[in-house]
């Protein structure tokens, strides 16, 4: 697994989840080959070194200025934390850009698995577990619509969101 | 072809009237053969090697894009099905032909949409009962317009009994006669003593919060006051049995489905199948050892007999797999024959027979509840996205005096925020991220604290039969297998946009009282945009498919009669919600149920008559 350490490092301060909680969701490692999947190795080197200067620049605490002028508004790496958000909340790999996936992606063509003729693959969820542990059911106070079905009644159960997003820590 | 066998009913589709009418039969040890176009899972809750169980609809649902109704179930182009992502705006006048199944011909899209798998569209219905109004069955008659039924309520309400215990439906009569309601127009008898066969299901936090809330409020239309009222709805569902009714639970899995567990997942699919679906009664026909089921066979003609001018053969063609043309063209006979394909194509197989259409309103008087959407965020959590699709709604103008001018409608209050307007969270937490350049603590702290507020309305509003609201067909148009696919013409009319304005009109009254932060939107590139009085609204589809082969009084202007029989041929009978004179407010499924109990009554007669 490529640097799995250095994923779940980079996607704890992305989502402001521990690793413990993330580690918790089982599907950190399938996000990680999804990663590696479509961005070339070398540009994944870059972004891990770019960011563990942001922490040892301050720490160890990534001071959230810097992570913006860095790494989110960079247009090599900015694309790649995104799409690393949304696949913890969503499950989802989306489509980068064209241009982006010819300079610093692994073109969908070369790949034995989809082979698509565009450079990158159209959005798609990266697996049925993967959907039941986006972060944002529960975050919602909620749970994935279709999974980790609460039980009779609850529904009318007064939320509690306020324990899913911040005691679950 | 293969020689012709014989039942003594065929009946052509596995949808719930289909089931109904087969398991009532089998019952009686008539011998029955349902044709169904779809694929199926044959019992099967789990994946049995290469037999696919009901679970791998669920499996097709997680990782489908987009969670439309049609998610879970098979793209099968020998047997293709609209998907509501086919909808598109028709604002340049143009047909709009090579999208999707349907011919849409305009002028406004048609938006609803039905499932062709055994089981049919109760797969992924809501599973809403609500019984119609008395007022709704002499529309003609109380407000001049719009169509009288040649059945009252009276004599339909012990057939709604029967559906109700036999779908197995949660509510409490004591809340569903609307007696608590101020408007007499709503108010619907209860035979005295009855009650549903489970307990209501309990109603969700946001309801209970509105009932609260809405308190005091009322409406004014024309100098009358209505009263706002949240009343639970009667819902397909497992909840608590009453007396010794015992839930049904899944097929292929009795363990499950036994009470809803709350998924919140019954659009597209319930995982549990608490929710009622149609395999349920399909699996008690065929436990009566009479009734078989054949799927991958689309029925696509019928023949007649010259002299009593009775269906003598019913042609169907039988594919091998759906991802290849192969058929095989057969035929088969019954002393009768059920049309159980669901409205659209009922009138379908109806035209392209060249049958039962003396009248000329095969395919006419197509109706559909244009469903309207306000959306906002309440003051505070209201706990969204939780517990089945809607456990109450607010009846109140469901009748009234204003229904001369205007459309009525029922109000269904949503439990899962804005899943539908605008597709929360999954086609919207992207944006937060992307647009909004949030990360961190302070995207977890927008998805918290907006999310759980997340409130939506659906305004399902009346529309009247109008012969030119029409299912056609035409040479041009046709799926892989030679089938006619539906040329839909549609519009919707002054009297539904006046009903939609007025519920607008409620509806910032109902967000005013509350307090509701208004996010509702319509847009002039909506599929479903029209205007009425300068102000544009948009509609959905309800897939509530009403009104292709209406029943009447007479052979001249409708399709079928009282017994749900053709007119033109003996040994024909029709079923499921084409048979509606008019829509109303309800969703249709249960009235037609216990139409569909009421004619397999009727067949059953027939049968022992011959
Ligand atoms: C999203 C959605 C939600 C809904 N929610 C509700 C609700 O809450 N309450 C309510 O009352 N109603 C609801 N409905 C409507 C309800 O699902 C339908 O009214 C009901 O399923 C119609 O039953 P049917 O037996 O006539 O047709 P179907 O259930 O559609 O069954 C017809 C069957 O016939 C088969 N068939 C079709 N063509 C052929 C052919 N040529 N040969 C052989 N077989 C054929 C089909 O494959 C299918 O299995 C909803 C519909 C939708 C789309």
């Amino acid at each position: 697994m490529y640097r799995l350490d250095d994923f779940y490092d980079l996607s704890a301060t992305l989502t402001d989840y521990p690793v413990t909680r993330l580690i918790g969701t089982g599907v950190g490692n399938e996000y990680n080959q999804t990663l590696s999947q479509w961005v070339r190795q070398d540009v994944l080197d870059e972004l891990y070194h770019c960011f563990s200067q942001l922490e040892r620049n301050n720490d160890g605490q990534v001071c959230p200025q810097a992570l913006r002028h860095q790494l989110l508004s960079n247009e090599k790496y900015g694309p790649i934390a995104r799409n690393i958000i949304k696949m913890w909340y969503l499950s989802i790999w989306y489509k980068m850009t064209d241009n982006w996936s010819m300079t610093y992606g692994i073109p969908a063509y070369s790949s034995p698995v989809i082979g698509v003729e565009s450079p990158t693959p159209e959005d798609y969820i990266i697996s049925n577990n993967a959907y039941i542990q986006g972060l944002v059911w529960p975050l919602m106070g909620s749970h994935p619509m279709g999974a980790k079905q609460p039980g009779y009644g609850t529904w009318s159960d007064a939320p509690l969101n306020s324990i899913a997003s911040i005691h679950l820590q | 072809m293969t020689k012709c066998e014989q039942f003594d009913v065929v009946i052509i589709g596995a949808g719930i009237s289909g089931a109904i009418m087969a398991q009532q039969l089998g019952a009686q040890q008539k011998k029955v053969l349902i044709l169904e176009a779809g694929t199926g899972t044959d019992g099967r809750f789990f994946n049995n090697n290469d037999k696919k169980g009901y679970e791998s609809y669920m499996d097709t649902f997680f990782t489908a894009m987009a969670k439309i109704p049609n998610a879970p179930f098979p793209n099968n182009p020998n047997a293709p099905q609209p998907l509501v992502t086919d909808t598109r705006n028709m604002s340049d006048g143009k047909p709009i032909t090579n999208n999707g199944y349907f011919v849409q011909m305009g002028p406004n899209p048609f938006a609803s949409t039905y499932t062709r798998s055994e089981g049919g569209t109760t797969l992924h219905w809501l599973g809403t009962c609500l019984r119609m109004l008395p007022e709704d069955f002499k529309l003609k008659t109380h407000f001049g317009h719009g169509l009288d039924w040649p059945i009252s309520y009276d004599e339909l309400q012990p057939w709604y009994e029967v559906a109700e215990t036999m779908i197995g439906v949660s509510a409490n009569a004591r809340d569903q006669n609307y007696q608590q309601i101020d408007n007499p127009a709503v108010h619907i008898p209860f035979r005295e003593g009855y009650d549903y066969p489970m307990e209501k299901i309990p109603q969700s936090f946001l309801d209970n919060y509105m009932n609260q809330g809405l308190q005091g409020m009322s409406v004014t239309i024309d100098y009358h006051h209505y009263p706002i009222k949240v009343v639970s709805t009667p819902q397909g569902r497992n909840g608590m049995p009453r007396g010794d009714y015992r839930p049904v639970g899944a097929v292929g899995n009795q363990n499950l489905g036994q009470r809803c567990a709350g998924n919140s997942n019954c659009v597209p699919i319930c995982p549990i199948q608490a929710k009622y679906n149609a395999l349920k009664t399909l699996a008690q026909a065929k436990t009566t050892g009479f009734v078989e089921v054949r799927n991958q066979c689309v029925v696509s003609d019928m023949a007649l007999d010259e002299y009593t001018h009775e269906v003598k053969t019913v042609i169907y063609k039988q594919y091998t797999d759906t991802q290849t043309t192969d058929y095989e063209v057969k035929t088969v006979s019954g002393r009768i024959v059920v049309l159980a394909a669901h409205a659209v194509e009922n009138a379908k197989i109806l035209l392209a027979a060249g049958i039962a259409n003396s009248s000329d309103q095969v395919g006419r008087n197509l109706m559909d509840h244009p469903t309207m959407l306000t959306w906002g965020l309440m003051p505070t959590d209201i706990g969204a996205f939780r517990g089945p699709g809607s456990t109450s709604g607010i009846p109140s103008l469901r009748g009234g005096e204003f229904r001369r001018k205007q459309a009525a409608f029922r109000i269904e209050i949503g439990n899962w925020g804005w899943s539908w307007p605008a597709g929360a969270p999954i086609s919207t937490v992207p944006d937060l991220i992307d647009n909004k350049n949030l990360y961190g603590a302070e995207l977890k702290r927008a998805i918290s604290s907006v999310y759980p507020r997340m409130f939506r309305l659906g305004f399902l509003v009346e529309q009247l039969p109008d012969p030119n609201n029409r299912v056609t067909i035409d040479e041009r148009y046709k799926d892989q297998l030679g089938n006619y696919r539906p040329v839909i013409h549609y519009q919707v009319t002054d009297y539904t946009r006046a009903g939609m304005a007025q519920a607008k009109q409620v509806s910032d009254e109902l967000f005013a009282y509350l307090g509701v932060e208004a996010y509702t939107q319509y847009k002039q590139s909506d599929p479903g945009y029209v205007t009425y009085q300068g102000e544009g609204y948009s509609y959905n589809g309800a897939g509530h498919l009403v009104g292709t082969h209406i029943m009447g009084f007479n052979a001249q202007t409708s399709v079928v009669d009282k017994h749900q029989r053709s007119w033109d041929h003996p040994n024909l009978y029709l079923v499921g919600c084409g048979n509606m004179p008019t829509i109303s407010t309800s969703n249709p499924t249960l009235t037609m149920a216990a139409l569909t109990y009421w004619a397999a009554d009727n067949v059953l007669k027939a049968l022992e008559q011959t």
